[in-house]
């Protein structure tokens, strides 16, 4: 059975809406994150921040606990080589999220890097 | 409702619009491209407008210009069916299965709100509740099938197939039953081809996962009785659906077919349907063989029960000449070609879905499959063409084999029920979270997705 872009499209519009509000949600975190710290100064380069990165790492390796479990799932389920890249997947992106909305928001906090 | 009979035509202009319509339709799949419309007067009547009924009155909207398209549906609700095994195990709400049919009814169609009752094919007439007729020129079967729990002697205690309702008092009764701590569970399996087949084996797992998370699987004995030696129509699967039932602790009782009900002495009897009688196992049994005098059977006391019910065509398909007069399918099942899904006497009506009768491809995803060949045959048909579309019996059944795992069983006719994978990083073999997520998130998508005919 195979499904035609247009297809996948069309499949996407009707799994996407009950999600939706959590997905702008996310979005306007993360965009709001940026843009106010960059308006204070924050540049992604210039700025280290380890405990956000640590944060993050935590963040990215509890998916692999709540995602399971969120879809009435558990980890012990997850076992074949598509479950991991799939769970992998997601445990990077959450990771990644939450770097790039902690790190913007610890400068805020903290301010620029003195070194 | 009573139209003249107008013979559908196709002009130069038309065919060789049709033309470039097939050439176009070749990149379909890489461009998602739609295929041409072709022009008719030709009056289509769809029975049915479940998920085969409605996936037709789709495509043919799109497809057909200038065509009557009628489809004879009396409900407002359009249930989705794959999901009364998920409400039965407590994974969803029922609520997640219901959407208003008119969210799917394409425009410019005449939505009867009423019941066929009949289907005079010689006049290409079918009767409707309020004694009214529709006409045809083109008869689309799309009536899905019957359940036949009166065959069985009385109502089941738990059986997913009988309704969302049913689903969701399945539910409550395998809570009744764990919250006992213990007792006999019997889940059993039809003598007759059956929607979702794996619907049985499912709630078999589902609940079995339910006692090993109460954590009290020695005090719970469950029993899974068939009236055959299969347990599912493709031979890796059933190897393994056996294995597994057996390191699990299920007992298989093969040759048993339920034959009645004594719901306040919860007492089940089944007929013991042997090696000498087998063929009655599977696809050939009669409603006159229900019963029989002579038969052995055996009464088994159980405190929970699902039930799967014998199944056949509408009765008022099964009283029509559209019914199959010979073979396996014989006054059960609609009479068509399990290739081309053209009736076998009948070419101007097509059969879709659970109604046809078809060794395996009762279920969604097999409507997936058959829409775009009776779409492709009914059209050719209707220019006088040969019929260019050929169904290889696909069908899916995502096999929940614990609350929180599956397989992504796909087969079809060919090859002894060969695999057809879709997703080539899905193993059928293999048991999955990626499968049940699919299951639990994007097969519903999928389904709303086909019955607009995007898919």
């Amino acid at each position: 059975m195979q499904f035609s872009l247009a297809g996948i499209l069309a499949v996407l519009s009707h799994a996407i809406p009950p999600f939706l509000p959590l997905i702008l949600a996310i979005l306007a975190l993360l965009v709001v994150a940026q843009l106010v710290s960059r308006l204070r100064g924050y540049r992604f380069a210039d700025y280290h921040c380890l405990p956000a990165a640590i944060v993050a790492l935590l963040a990215g390796l509890s998916t692999l606990w709540w995602l399971p479990m969120l879809t009435a799932s558990r980890l012990a389920f997850v076992a074949t080589a598509t479950d991991w890249a799939a769970l992998v997947a997601a445990a990077l992106g959450v990771a990644l999220i939450t770097w790039l909305v902690l790190h913007p928001l610890s400068y805020l906090v903290r301010g620029p890097n003195r070194d | 409702m009573t139209r003249p009979l107008e013979s559908p035509r196709l002009d130069r202009r038309q065919l060789l619009k049709l033309g470039l319509g097939a050439g176009a339709a070749g990149l379909v799949p890489l461009v998602g491209l739609k295929a041409s419309t072709v022009s008719t007067r030709a009056r289509i009547v769809i029975l049915g407008g479940g998920a085969a009924g409605m996936a037709m009155a789709n495509r043919l909207a799109m497809r057909l210009s200038g065509a009557r398209i009628t489809v004879v549906e009396p409900r407002e609700t359009h249930h989705y069916q794959p999901g009364w095994t998920l409400v039965a195990s407590g994974v969803w709400q029922p609520d997640r299965t219901l959407r208003p049919n008119a969210d799917f009814m394409p425009r410019g169609i005449d939505w009867i709100r009423q019941p066929a009752v009949g289907v005079d094919a010689e006049q290409r007439r079918v009767s409707l509740a309020d004694g009214s007729i529709a006409e045809y020129d083109y008869l689309v079967v799309a009536t899905g099938l019957q359940l036949n729990y009166h065959l069985i002697g009385s109502h089941g205690i738990g059986s997913v197939y009988a309704s969302l309702e049913g689903a969701t008092r399945t539910r409550n009764a395998i809570d009744e039953w764990l919250a006992k701590g213990g007792g006999k569970g019997l889940f059993t399996a039809a003598p007759t081809p059956v929607k979702c087949a794996g619907a049985p084996l499912k709630m078999t797992f589902t609940t079995l996962s339910r006692i090993k998370d109460a954590g009290r699987r020695d005090a719970f004995e469950l029993e899974y009785l068939t009236p055959g030696t299969a347990m599912f129509s493709q031979p890796w699967i059933n190897d393994f659906l056996k294995r597994r039932f057996d390191d699990e602790g299920i007992q298989r009782r093969h040759y048993y077919r339920l034959s009645a009900i004594d719901p306040g002495a919860r007492q089940a009897q089944f007929t013991f349907v042997g090696p000498a009688s087998e063929f009655t196992s599977h696809h050939e049994l009669r409603q006159e063989e229900f019963g029989r005098e002579g038969e052995m059977t055996e009464v088994i006391d159980y405190d929970f029960i699902h039930v799967v019910p014998p199944m056949s065509a509408p009765d008022f398909i099964r009283e029509s000449d559209l019914i199959a007069r010979v073979g396996p399918f014989r006054g059960e099942w609609l009479d068509t070609d399990i290739h081309t899904l053209q009736h076998n006497h009948y070419p101007e009506v097509f059969g879709i879905g659970d109604v046809i009768g078809a060794p395996i491809n009762k279920t969604a995803a097999s409507v997936k499959a058959q829409a775009p060949v009776v779409e492709a045959n009914l059209i050719a048909h209707l220019q006088g063409q040969a019929l260019p579309a050929r169904h290889n019996g696909y069908t899916s059944c995502p096999l929940i084999t614990d609350i929180g795992k599956a397989m992504l069983v796909e087969f079809g006719y060919d090859n002894d029920m060969a695999f057809l994978p879709s997703f080539s990083f899905i193993d059928p073999k293999e048991e999955s979270w990626a499968a049940w997520v699919l299951k639990d998130y994007l097969l519903q998508p999928a389904y709303y997705a086909m019955l607009e005919g995007r898919v």
